[in-house]
């Protein structure tokens, strides 16, 4: 089996966007919850004009992030690149606006423009287009955890050989509706935000290949559901994902220097992270973190944690990126020294 | 190399719920495609699609895709005879595109209309991801569990993403497959592209005029080969190997060459180290489009030469069923397999000289192929090609 390194990350997020050293930078600044969506200007810096005119904004953010990462990895050419988008909503705002024309104008009033961006895939559809991947592409859809399972996913593609390198990540844009139903079903309090965030994954021989800069090796990758009912929770505490992740890097829980957690407020979600991740680490309890508080929680901040797992390596062992969706869905990622 | 076999399908399709109902129909020829009943169609060019004809089991508070899905994968679970503790290892891989829209559009709808808000909660069945939650809690299905969004290759990808976990022993058992019920978006959307034929749909036919939606679940059970014939399961193909591309050319439009789709078929191919000679069948993606149906033509040729590979179009009689298409089609690839019989592409009555392949005409075609493929393509220029062996190798 391949070796999967990281070798770049990029983001647009409400806080900041950038690569690994804006991210450097961000992680170190107080934590503190930053506005929940991203400023039309900073997209207009990351998109041409035209561009902007042709893109939905979830797809704007998708791809302005897929670019960022792979400028951040020195990769030049898309060749051999795969792209795996993690995503919850969608671009729910373009289907909105498309049911909304038929609504007011009936049949006359349809966008055949819009059409495609009912489809979930809009974001990657568009996102390969504009970097030339042309190796696989998968766009998966979760509650919560849709980041960290594009992760996973593609750790597994390029370690199986059907890639040599993916963008993986997450994008997903904050809709007013959206807001309000969330708000009903009782999840109002939680740090949600909007953005999107990619790492580059690469075969670590294809990687020192081109000489670049690895931030760090990731070492194992599982997901596994958990019995609860949709959107709801479970009573188990047993994490199979932490167990087969630790495995396959060849790791024990007590090498574990740091965890990154998908905590955002939701507390019942949160406390049943907790308990799974006592019992899968006990009695070691490494440090916990979330970038909730810097970056909001959305499908592209579960691969924002990896990257931050990869910049502080320095860590003795290794880190765990964590995430459980209400449902059971729950993804592990062990990141360490490459 | 681990071998991935199928040992159970379900299906629920325009012809009824179960696996013999859609076989029958397709070795009969028969259209589905009929006046929509389940959606507006007033004012629209095409009001036409294939509906799922029966009243769909299960509980109302739950989508009709969920429940679509919901009865194909009990079918599939029971079909293999997978137990309890085998489902708790069992990964669930879902290709969706629309999940609960039909059920959200009637609540959009009528908040559009100011009539009394009616409860939001009917909105978590909303997405796709809907499915994967509703039928991994309902069957018990414990392993890593995942719904992919590749517009209509989306039941393709699954089967696809299925096997590698498979054979990288993330899980010894999978079910995989694709969902989707008729939607008003789906309907109103393919309207305003101007690619539905007024008329039933007529793949690779000179006189062709566009596709005719559809709606429909199909759900395998796939399994590493050993552990399969350990418990003595019955073994209907073996997934031999799949190719996954992107055209990374237009959102909407295939590559006019057809160079995504001519590497997904060879990356098949290659991957499974069968000769394109071997294969004597392919399951088109064939959606009736003009331009669609002239470029897979193209690139089937250019992959495996001209005349000799029988190519049918099953969405002639069951119509273009989405996410569920590539499921759908995969089952029926399974089954001319194990059956000898290719199914036919229905209303072909004129050739198309630049479909350069026997299409199988209206009428199903006694044969034995050793292997074969099935085709989906979807929006992003998303290209999935599933090998299928008979023989066990």
């Amino acid at each position: 089996m391949r070796r999967v390194v990281v070798t770049g990350v990029g983001f647009v997020t409400p806080a900041v966007a950038g690569g690994r050293a804006a991210l450097a930078a961000a992680l170190t600044g107080r934590a503190v919850p930053a506005p929940a969506r991203v400023a039309g200007g900073v997209l207009a810096e990351l998109i041409e004009r035209d561009e902007a005119r042709r893109l939905s904004r979830a797809c704007q953010l998708a791809v302005a992030a897929g670019r960022l990462a792979l400028a951040d990895a020195g990769r030049e050419g898309a060749d051999g690149l795969g792209m795996i988008v993690g995503t919850e909503f969608g671009d729910l705002a373009s289907t909105l606006s498309f049911v909304d024309g038929y609504l007011r104008r009936g049949p006359q009033g349809l966008s055949p423009l819009l059409f495609p961006n009912t489809v979930m895939n809009a974001m990657a559809a568009t996102a390969t287009i504009a970097v030339r991947a042309r190796e696989l592409s998968l766009t998966l859809n979760a509650p919560t955890v849709a980041g960290e399972l594009a992760v996973a996913r593609a750790a597994s593609l390029i370690r199986a050989d059907r890639i040599e390198a993916a963008l993986a990540g997450g994008v997903d844009e904050l809709d007013p509706l959206v807001e309000e139903v969330l708000g009903s079903m009782g999840a109002g309090d939680e740090l949600r935000g909007e953005g999107a965030g990619f790492v580059v994954l690469e075969a670590e021989e294809a990687a020192r290949a081109r000489g670049a800069r690895v931030l760090g090796e990731l070492a194992g990758a599982a997901s596994r559901a958990l019995s609860a009912r949709s959107y709801g929770l479970g009573r188990r505490t047993a994490s199979r994902a932490i167990a087969a992740a630790l495995e396959q890097a060849g790791l024990r829980a007590a090498e574990i220097g740091r965890v990154f957690t998908s905590a955002s407020g939701d507390d019942r979600r949160n406390r049943w992270e907790e308990a799974l991740l006592d019992a899968a680490l006990a009695p070691h309890r490494p440090p916990r973190t979330t970038l909730a508080a810097h970056v909001r929680r959305h499908a592209g901040s579960g691969p924002l944690a990896v990257a931050a797992a990869a910049l502080g390596a320095a860590v003795s062992g290794g880190a765990l990126v964590y995430a459980v969706a209400r449902g059971g869905t729950h993804v592990a990622l062990v990141v360490r020294r490459p | 190399m681990t071998a991935v076999v199928v040992t159970g399908l379900g299906v629920v399709s325009p012809f009824g719920a179960g696996v013999k109902a859609y076989w029958n129909g397709l070795v009969a020829g028969a259209c589905a495609i009929r006046p929509a009943t389940l959606i507006e169609t007033e004012g629209f060019r095409c009001r036409l699609a294939a509906e799922v004809p029966e009243r769909v089991g299960g509980s109302a508070r739950r989508s009709r895709a969920d429940r679509l899905a919901l009865a194909a994968a009990r079918e599939a679970l029971g079909d293999a005879g997978l137990g309890r503790e085998e489902r708790a290892e069992a990964a669930l891989i879902v290709g969706a595109v629309g999940g609960g829209m039909l059920e959200a559009e009637a609540w959009y709808w009528s908040r559009f209309r100011g009539e009394p808000a009616k409860d939001a909660r009917a909105l978590r069945s909303t997405f796709p991801l809907s499915h994967a939650a509703v039928l991994g809690s309902a069957l018990g299905l414990g392993g890593p569990r995942e719904t992919l969004v590749t517009a209509c290759s989306s039941g393709a990808a699954s089967l696809a993403v299925a096997a590698d976990l498979i054979a990288a022993g993330e899980a010894p058992v999978a079910l995989a497959g694709g969902v989707d019920a008729l939607t008003r978006i789906c309907f109103m959307g393919f309207n305003a592209l101007r690619l539905l034929d007024p008329e039933p749909c007529r793949p690779f036919d000179r006189d062709r005029r566009g596709m005719s939606i559809g709606e429909g679940a199909a759900f395998v059970v796939l399994e590493d080969r050993m552990r399969a014939r350990a418990r003595g399961a019955r073994i209907y193909a073996e997934l031999a190997g799949y190719g996954m591309t992107t055209d990374a050319f237009h959102v909407t439009s295939p590559h006019p060459d057809g160079e995504g789709m001519v590497r997904a078929m060879r990356s098949a191919l290659e991957r499974s180290g069968v000769a394109p000679g071997a294969v004597g069948y392919a399951n088109a993606h064939g959606t009736a489009t003009p331009q669609n149906d002239r470029i897979e033509a193209r690139a089937l040729r250019e992959v495996f030469g001209e005349g000799r590979l029988l190519v049918s179009s099953t969405k002639s009689m069951i119509g273009h069923t989405m996410a569920a298409a590539g499921a759908l089609e995969a089952v029926a690839t399974v089954l001319a397999l194990g059956h000898e019989v290719i199914p036919p592409t229905a209303n072909h009555t004129t050739p198309d000289p630049e479909v350069a392949f026997d299409c199988v005409p209206v009428v199903a075609r006694e044969a034995a192929v050793e292997f074969a493929i099935s085709n989906s393509f979807g929006f992003g220029g998303q290209n999935v090609t599933l090998l299928f062996g008979r023989t066990e190798r």
